[in-house]
């Protein structure tokens, strides 16, 4: 019988492994989807750039690495203010142009901003894969016969920090009840004095910071090239759908559960199964629980 | 009188041969032929196009100092080919607007068979350098040859590795030898790896553990795969990796501790590729890939002729890039003077003519770049045991030719793999 299905004592060191490997895999998953599902659930924009700007991020950290030896960590810092003005420029001169038009265009448009990127990317840095390798790259914690790779540790710690602030962000201050006010009515926030324009400027620019973030966390992880994105964003749409559109602390379980799914079927039924079983369950939630597998606020104006 | 004869006999001869020597340079100097060339020098494949492009280069200027092609000087009209619709399209327009009767590329299976079927249609000679799909020499297309062996003989050198040199170090039979088989799932991994598998299991009775595909562009972490492998305790693994998948194994191999006695991969994709070593450094040590020849690769064991055009072209490339060869400038490269080497005979580019003369090529093992020979199949593929292959091995930041031993310098180490911290 195939040894990966007996289920014996001496595979509780085996299973412990595959918990971690899900849960640090959740981590870098949930990184990149915050990000994506504040704009999808505060703009109801489906921003299909999103896996570029997290390719930005990663060529940050490496050019950041090969010119001035930066340490990632230290990059993250300069990353969030400057994905933050991205964001802020990127929304001045494409999406707010569209933000009032048909789901279509804003799905033409970001497409078209995918692909601009992708090239703008190869046409400057070429199509060569990069690697960053800073000193703390192979660095594995050791618990038992557990083993923790302490770049994705430190990956899923921020993640989790950063859901939880953004989270904090969105409940206590008076921009993120704006921002909740403006996701659930955009009209009747207008009415109330909202300028939905500058929340939705704010929402993008911090939606973009997120998503920087993360690919100059991730950057050590896997190589950098210009289409990197795609690797990523294809099943960072599924751990927004499963988390509900918006909903952080979703995004945060949806990611877990999208690594769960990944990490079990590639053990017991081979790695070439894993996309078939998330984006069965993927389409599962759309037919069944289109808010979401925990329901979501605002959701009822989705289909405008 | 006589004196007057003779001037005039002596005037009228150098005129004569005055203008037969300047229609001779007239030909050499003026008169160009030019072949298309596809190769994607954008997009996802360019990082390797890109080196495909310089290998052909080299070799055209090579081709030129000897000579040219059919006493002309041999040029290009180059045409990027990103991906399968382009190839397609781009063949078109140099077969239709640029007029080329030859088209040679385009280095990835996923270009070469759109890109050859085109040709086909128009009666163009394809000649492919690289693309190793099993499928493209199976197609009944008459003008289309392949320089080049495919992925199935990328197979059957890996297990002539295993077997013959790999088991007896290990103090194995090869019918004892514990395999497992990983691999990428494009028609380059499935090839390798079912045609590895056939003759490991029909040939020498190796005991397969494991086979597994999976997709190089979405696959985010192998640690589920490599807690599965460690259980089933394999001596070889066989891993067809394409890009940052094999980065991926062997960083994660590492961090679960996996201990197994060798790792084989075939290909200038992966481990096979100058960006393992760069992701890597010395933690990259011991990993094999079968390929062209590298450092380490003795020229006194080719044949007189094979030796002084290996020595011209690895001079020109360390010239031009400051490296030695990388495995795309060699395939391309060869097959680019192998076009040479029939347009010789041929005297033609007549499909009919110019296949008669590719079908009457036979030069053994050693007779130029690359140590290769020529034989082809009436299927228009170079034979598995002419083109030679060698493997190679990553030592301490450089993959080195290491088998077959009479053709190189150095020696395979790290057999078996010691633990991940002692490969120094």
């Amino acid at each position: 019988m195939d040894p990966a299905r007996r289920l014996g004592p001496a595979q509780i060191g085996v299973l412990a492994q595959l918990v971690v490997a899900t849960v640090l895999l959740g981590g870098i998953y949930a990184l990149i989807s915050v990000g994506l599902t504040l704009i999808f659930g505060i703009m109801r924009v489906v921003n299909f750039a999103h896996g570029e700007f997290l390719m930005l991020g990663m060529y940050l950290a490496f050019w950041a690495f090969v010119l001035f030896t930066a340490d990632p960590y230290f990059v993250v810092l300069v990353a969030i203010p400057l994905f933050f003005v991205v964001g802020l420029v990127v929304y001045a001169l494409v999406m707010r142009g569209v933000i009032h038009a048909s789901h279509n265009v804003q799905i033409f448009t970001t497409v078209g901003l995918s692909t601009v990127l992708q090239n703008v990317a190869l046409v400057a840095w070429s199509g060569d894969f990069r690697f960053v390798r800073p000193w703390h790259l192979s660095t594995v914690l050791r618990a038992g016969s557990t083993t923790f790779n302490l770049t994705q540790v430190v990956a899923s710690v921020i993640a989790v920090t950063l859901t939880l602030a953004l989270v904090a962000f969105m409940k206590w201050t008076h921009a993120g009840r704006v921002m909740r006010a403006t996701a659930q009515d955009r009209d009747a926030a207008t009415l109330m004095g909202i300028d939905t324009d500058r929340v939705y400027r704010l929402t993008f620019a911090i939606g973009i910071a997120a998503v920087g973030t993360a690919g100059v966390l991730v950057a050590p992880l896997y190589s950098v090239y210009p289409t990197a994105g795609l690797q990523f964003v294809l099943l960072s749409y599924v751990v927004v759908v499963l988390g509900g559109l918006g909903d952080m602390l979703g995004a945060m379980l949806g990611s877990l559960i999208v690594a769960g799914v990944e990490v079990a079927g590639s053990y017991l039924f081979g790695a070439a199964w894993k996309e078939i079983f998330y984006f069965i369950l993927f389409i599962l939630v759309l037919v069944f629980r289109p808010a979401g597998l925990f329901g979501q606020r605002g959701a009822e104006t989705l289909g405008v | 009188m006589p004196r007057f004869v003779f001037t005039l006999v002596v005037t009228v001869l150098a005129v004569m041969l005055g203008g037969e020597l300047a229609t001779v340079r007239g030909q050499a100097t003026s008169g160009e032929y030019r072949i298309g060339v596809l190769e994607p020098i954008t997009g996802p494949l360019a990082f390797e196009g890109k080196r495909h492009m310089e290998g052909l280069e080299i070799v055209r200027d090579l081709i030129n100092e000897r000579g040219g092609v059919m006493g002309k000087k041999l040029v290009f009209s180059v045409a990027d080919a990103t991906d399968p619709t382009a190839a397609a399209s781009e063949a078109n327009r140099l077969i239709t607007r640029e007029s080329v009767k030859i088209i040679t590329g385009t280095f990835s299976s996923r270009l070469c068979g759109a890109a050859s079927e085109v040709a086909a249609r128009h009666d163009v000679i394809y000649w492919e350098s690289s693309c190793v799909d099993p499928r493209f020499n199976k197609r009944g297309l008459k003008h289309v040859y392949r320089t080049e062996i495919d992925a199935t003989g990328f197979g059957w050198y890996n297990v002539e590795f295993i077997a013959k040199h790999l088991a007896p170090r290990l103090n194995l039979k090869p019918n004892q030898i514990k395999i497992a088989f990983l691999s990428e799932d494009s028609s380059y991994g499935q090839g390798v790896t079912e045609s590895a598998r056939q003759r490991a299991k029909t040939e020498f009775g190796m005991q397969e553990v494991m086979v597994e595909y999976y997709n190089w562009q979405t696959l985010n972490d192998m640690t589920p795969t490599i807690l599965k492998m460690k259980q089933l305790n394999p001596d070889v693994v066989h891993h067809i990796s394409f890009s940052n998948d094999g980065v991926l194994f062997w960083r994660q191999a590492k961090e679960q501790s996996f201990l197994f006695k060798a790792l084989v991969h075939a290909g200038a994709t992966g481990y096979g590729s100058a960006d393992f070593g760069k992701a890597l450094g010395n933690d990259a040590n011991g990993v094999f890939a079968l390929l062209e020849p590298g450092p380490g690769f003795r020229l006194e064991s080719l044949r007189p002729e094979g030796q002084a055009i290996e020595k011209a072209f690895r001079d020109a490339v360390q010239k031009r890039t400051g490296t030695y060869p990388f495995g795309a400038h060699q395939l391309a490269g060869s097959g680019l003077w192998l076009l040479k080497l029939v347009l010789d005979k041929a005297q033609s580019d007549d499909p009919e003519k110019f296949r008669a003369a590719v079908m009457s090529l036979d030069l053994p093992v050693g007779s130029m770049i690359n140590g290769w020979g020529v034989k082809f199949s009436e299927q228009g593929q170079n034979a598995n045991d002419r083109v030679q292959h060698y493997m190679l091995q990553w030592q301490n930041g450089q993959l080195v030719t290491v088998w077959p031993e009479e053709f190189s310098t150095l020696r395979a180490k790290w057999i078996p793999l010691g633990a991940w911290d002692q490969r120094k």
